[in-house]
C-alpha cells in the first residue's frame, strides 16, 4: 500500500513535468523545461525562492491533509490563510509571538464558522468553505482600503507590520515553523488517541460511531486543526515575506494546497516533499514569465495535472 | 412465466440459490421473508434488471417492477414524471386507466406524500401493461387505508388475468391478500403453498438451525442483582436488563430491532459494549489495521502496546490473523466478528447490546460468540441480545421479549416464550 502510494505521487509529480515539458515543445518552447529547472534550483537565488514559496504551500498542504483524513472537505484554505494574515498583522502590534498566535486563532475561528453552520444546519463544508473564502477575499479588500489603509492613503495596502519574522537573507524562520508543524501533524495523526479517532472518522463514519468515537467532535476539531495550519500560513508569510497587507494576498496559497496535500497522499511528511516541487514549479514558472514570457499561470496546469493523476489513480474517495 | 434452475451469486454470497418457479395468471403471489433471503434478487431477474449466473425464464412475458425505493424526478411534476415513462399519451388519462386516485397532475413530485409517490409509481407500472406486476415491499411506507387502497387496485389487476408478485415480511398483510404464498430463506424456496396460518408462515420465515423445539437451557448460577442495568423503552413495554443477565429479543426482521439498537448506541452512558448488526459498514473501519481497529475507544494510543495488545487478542479470540497490522477489511467475516467482540468484551463492559453476532458465522464461530457471551454475563454484564435467529435466543436468552412493529411484548421466559413467540412475532397474538 505504502509502495502503491508512493508510485502514484512519483507518477502524478512525472507527468506534471513531462505534460509542461511537451507544451513547451508543441508551442514552440523548448527551453522551457531547462528554465524551469534553472529557475527553481538553478542557483542559490533560485532555491532561496522555492524554499520561501514551499513554506506556505506546505502549511496550507498540512491544513488539507489534516481536515481530509478525518473526512472534512475543507475547500477554505484561501479564506482562512486571509483571516490568518489580517489576524497577524493586528497581532503583530504585540510582537512576533502574539502575531503568529493570532493567525492561528484567526485561521481556526473563520474556518469553524462551517463547522457550526454543519452542525447546526447540516451544510456541506465543501460549500460553505468555498463561500467563506470569498468572504475574506473581500473584507480583506474593504480593510485595506478602509480601517487598515496605509496612513497615506495612497494605496489599497496597509502600513508594514509592527513585527516580522526573523531571517537570514531573504530566508525566515517560517521554514522552521512549517517543518515543525508537520511534524507536529504527523504526531497528532499518528500517535495520539485522537489521531487515531480522527483517522477513523474520516474513513468510515458509522463504524468510528458504533466504536464508540464522538464523530462529530472529531469532524469540529479536525476543522479547526485545519484552519489554523492555513491562517499560519498567512501569518507567516505576511510577517515573513510582504510584511504588509494588500488586496491579492492569498494569490492562490490555499487552493495550492489541495494540489499539495493530494500529491502527498495526505501524509504530513509526505507534505514537505510535496510542498518543495510544488515550491519549485511556482518559482520556476516566474522564471518562465520573466526570461521566455510564458505566463507564470501555467504553475497551475501543473497542479491540475498533480490533482487529476491522484485522482484517477487513488482507490480511497476524495469528496 | 417460468423461472427454472435460477442462481445468482454476488462474490462469495449465494443471493439465489437453483430457484424454480412458475407463475399462473390471475395469481396474487405473495413472496416472503427476511432482509437478504433473496426475493428482491430474484425479482430482479425476473424483471430481467439482473442476469442470472444460472438458469433461465421460460415462456417471457412482459413484467413490470415497482421498487422500494421511488424512481421519481422529484423536481418534476406527476405529468412530467409519466411523459418521462410513457412519452405521449395524456396523463389523466393514464391515471384514470390504472383505476388509482391521484390528482391534480401538475403538482410537483417533491410536494406528494410518500403514499402518492408510490401510488404514482404504481400508476408508471401499470401503464406499461405488464402481464406480470411485481412490487417490492409497497406497503412499507403507505398508512393502513392506502394499503387498503393498494390491495384493492391487486385484486383489480388480478382479476383482469395479470399476475402479481407481492415482496413482504408483513405476515398479516400477506395473509390477507395473496393467493399463494413463496417463502425464501437463505436464498431458496422453503415454503411454497396456498394457505397458511400466521403462526406457521412465521415459524418458516425465521431461520431455526436445527430441529428440535427448544433446547434445555445452560445457565450457570449467576449473581443476580435487583439494580436495573438499564431502562429503554420501546412501543409498548419497559425493556429492563439486569447485571449477569442475558436479554433475547426476538422477530422477523424490519419489525423495529436496528432501530433499538441504534436508540441504544445513542442513549446509554458509561462502559457500554456495542456488537453492531450491519457488520459490513458499521463493525470495522476496513482501511485500518487491527490493532487500530481494536485501540479506537482507548484513552491512549501508542502504536508498539497496541500492536501487542491486538495480537494478545489475536490469540485468544483465535482470530486468523497474520498480523496485528493487517488491515481489518482483509480478514473474513468471521474473523472481523472475532475483533469486534474482542474489542468490545475487552473493555469489560456493564452492559452489551450485541445485535445478530452470530449471522453468517460458521458453527465453530457461533459456539465462541454465544461462549464469549455467556462468560460476560457471568461476570456480572447486562446484555440484550437482538437476534432474528430463534435457536440463539432459546440457548442464552434468560428472558425473551418478542419485538412486532417497533412494540415490545411483555418479557417472558424461556417457556413461556417457547409457546407463545410465533404468534408474538406474527402479530396475531
Amino acid at each position: 500500500m505504502r509502495a502503491r502510494q508512493l508510485l502514484i505521487a512519483v507518477l502524478a509529480a512525472f507527468s506534471a513535468v513531462a505534460l509542461l515539458a511537451l507544451s513547451g515543445l508543441a508551442f514552440g518552447h523548448g527551453e522551457l523545461l531547462s528554465i524551469l529547472i534553472s529557475g527553481s534550483v538553478g542557483s542559490t537565488f533560485a532555491l532561496e525562492g522555492t524554499l520561501l514559496k514551499s513554506i506556505p504551500l506546505l502549511l496550507t498542504g498540512l491544513s488539507v491533509a489534516i481536515a481530509f483524513r478525518a473526512g472534512v472537505w475543507n475547500i477554505g484554505g484561501e479564506g482562512q490563510f486571509l483571516a490568518g494574515a489580517m489576524g497577524a498583522f493586528l497581532g503583530a502590534r504585540y510582537g512576533m509571538i502574539a502575531a503568529l498566535a493570532a493567525s492561528l486563532i484567526a485561521g481556526a475561528l473563520w474556518a469553524s464558522i462551517a463547522s457550526a453552520l454543519r452542525l447546526w444546519r447540516n451544510a456541506p463544508e465543501v460549500l460553505t468553505t468555498i463561500l467563506l473564502n470569498f468572504i475574506a477575499i473581500h473584507l480583506l479588500g474593504y480593510a485595506v482600503n478602509g480601517p487598515l489603509q496605509e496612513a497615506s492613503g495612497k494605496y489599497p495596502q496597509s502600513d508594514l507590520a509592527s513585527a516580522s519574522l526573523p531571517a537570514i537573507g531573504e530566508l525566515h524562520l517560517g521554514v522552521v515553523i512549517a517543518v515543525l508543524a508537520a511534524i507536529g501533524a504527523w504526531f497528532l495523526l499518528y500517535r495520539t488517541a485522537e489521531g487515531l479517532r480522527l483517522r477513523a472518522s474520516g474513513f468510515n463514519r458509522s463504524a468510528a460511531k458504533w466504536a464508540g468515537v464522538n464523530v462529530n467532535a472529531q469532524l469540529v476539531r479536525a476543522m479547526a486543526i485545519s484552519g489554523a495550519m492555513a491562517g499560519l500560513a498567512g501569518g507567516i508569510e505576511l510577517l515573513g515575506v510582504t510584511h504588509r497587507l494588500f488586496e491579492r494576498f492569498a494569490a492562490g496559497y490555499g487552493y495550492a494546497g489541495i494540489a499539495v496535500a493530494l500529491l502527498a497522499q495526505l501524509h504530513p511528511l509526505g507534505t514537505i516533499a510535496s510542498s518543495l516541487f510544488f515550491g519549485a514549479l511556482t518559482t520556476g514558472a516566474g522564471e518562465l514569465q520573466r526570461t521566455a514570457g510564458i505566463s507564470s499561470t501555467v504553475a497551475t496546469f501543473g497542479q491540475a495535472i498533480v490533482i487529476l493523476v491522484t485522482i484517477v489513480f487513488t482507490r480511497r474517495k476524495i469528496a | 412465466m417460468r423461472l427454472s434452475h435460477i442462481t445468482k451469486r454476488f462474490g462469495a454470497n449465494v443471493a439465489v440459490d437453483d430457484v424454480s418457479l412458475d407463475f399462473a395468471p390471475g395469481e396474487i403471489v405473495g413472496l416472503v421473508g427476511e432482509n437478504g433471503a433473496g426475493k428482491t434478487t430474484l425479482m430482479s431477474i425476473a424483471a430481467g434488471e439482473l442476469a442470472a449466473d444460472e438458469g433461465t425464464i421460460e415462456d417471457p412475458v412482459p413484467v413490470g417492477i415497482v421498487h422500494q425505493h421511488f424512481l421519481l424526478v422529484s423536481e418534476f411534476t406527476i405529468a412530467e414524471n409519466l411523459a418521462l415513462a410513457m412519452w405521449g399519451r395524456d396523463a389523466g388519462e393514464i391515471i384514470r386507466e390504472s383505476g388509482i386516485e391521484l390528482r391534480d397532475v401538475s403538482r410537483r413530485v417533491a410536494d406528494l406524500s410518500v403514499g402518492e409517490k408510490a401510488k404514482l409509481e404504481l400508476i408508471k407500472a401499470i401503464a406499461r401493461r405488464p402481464r406480470v406486476l411485481i412490487l417490492d415491499e409497497p406497503t412499507s411506507v403507505l398508512a393502513p387505508t392506502e394499503a387498503r387502497e393498494l390491495f384493492d387496485v391487486m385484486r383489480r389487476l388480478a382479476a383482469t388475468g395479470t399476475t402479481v408478485i407481492f415482496i413482504s415480511h408483513k405476515i398479516p398483510e400477506v395473509l390477507e391478500v395473496a393467493t399463494r404464498i413463496v417463502v425464501m430463506r437463505r436464498g431458496r424456496i422453503v415454503v411454497d403453498g396456498g394457505t397458511m396460518s400466521a403462526t406457521e408462515l412465521a415459524e418458516a420465515m425465521v431461520e431455526r438451525r436445527s430441529d428440535s423445539p427448544v433446547r434445555p437451557l445452560v445457565n450457570t448460577p449467576r449473581h443476580v442483582s435487583s439494580r436495573p442495568g438499564s431502562a429503554g423503552r420501546t412501543g409498548e413495554s419497559d425493556l429492563r436488563f439486569h447485571p449477569g443477565e442475558i436479554v433475547a429479543i426476538i422477530g422477523v426482521a424490519g419489525n423495529g430491532q436496528s432501530e433499538l439498537a441504534l436508540s441504544l448506541r445513542d442513549s446509554l452512558r458509561g462502559r457500554v459494549a456495542h456488537i453492531p448488526e450491519d457488520r459490513a459498514r458499521d463493525g470495522l473501519v476496513a482501511e485500518m489495521t487491527i490493532a487500530e481497529n481494536i485501540a479506537l475507544a482507548d484513552r491512549h494510543w501508542r502504536p508498539r502496546a497496541a500492536a501487542e495488545r491486538a495480537a494478545a487478542l489475536i490469540e485468544r479470540f483465535n482470530i486468523r490473523a497474520q498480523s496485528p497490522l493487517q488491515r481489518a477489511g482483509s480478514l473474513s467475516g468471521g474473523n472481523q466478528q472475532k475483533v469486534i467482540l474482542a474489542r468490545e468484551l475487552e473493555r469489560h463492559p456493564e452492559i452489551i447490546i450485541a445485535a445478530e453476532p452470530t449471522r453468517g458465522l460458521d458453527i465453530e464461530a457461533t459456539s465462541f460468540v454465544h461462549d464469549e457471551l455467556r462468560d460476560a454475563a457471568a461476570r456480572g454484564a447486562a446484555i440484550l441480545l437482538i437476534t432474528s435467529d430463534l435457536d440463539e435466543a432459546f440457548a442464552l436468552g434468560d428472558a425473551i421479549h418478542v419485538i412486532y412493529r417497533g412494540a415490545l411484548s411483555p418479557r417472558l421466559t424461556p417457556e413461556e416464550a417457547a409457546v407463545r413467540a410465533p404468534q408474538l412475532m406474527a402479530g396475531v397474538a
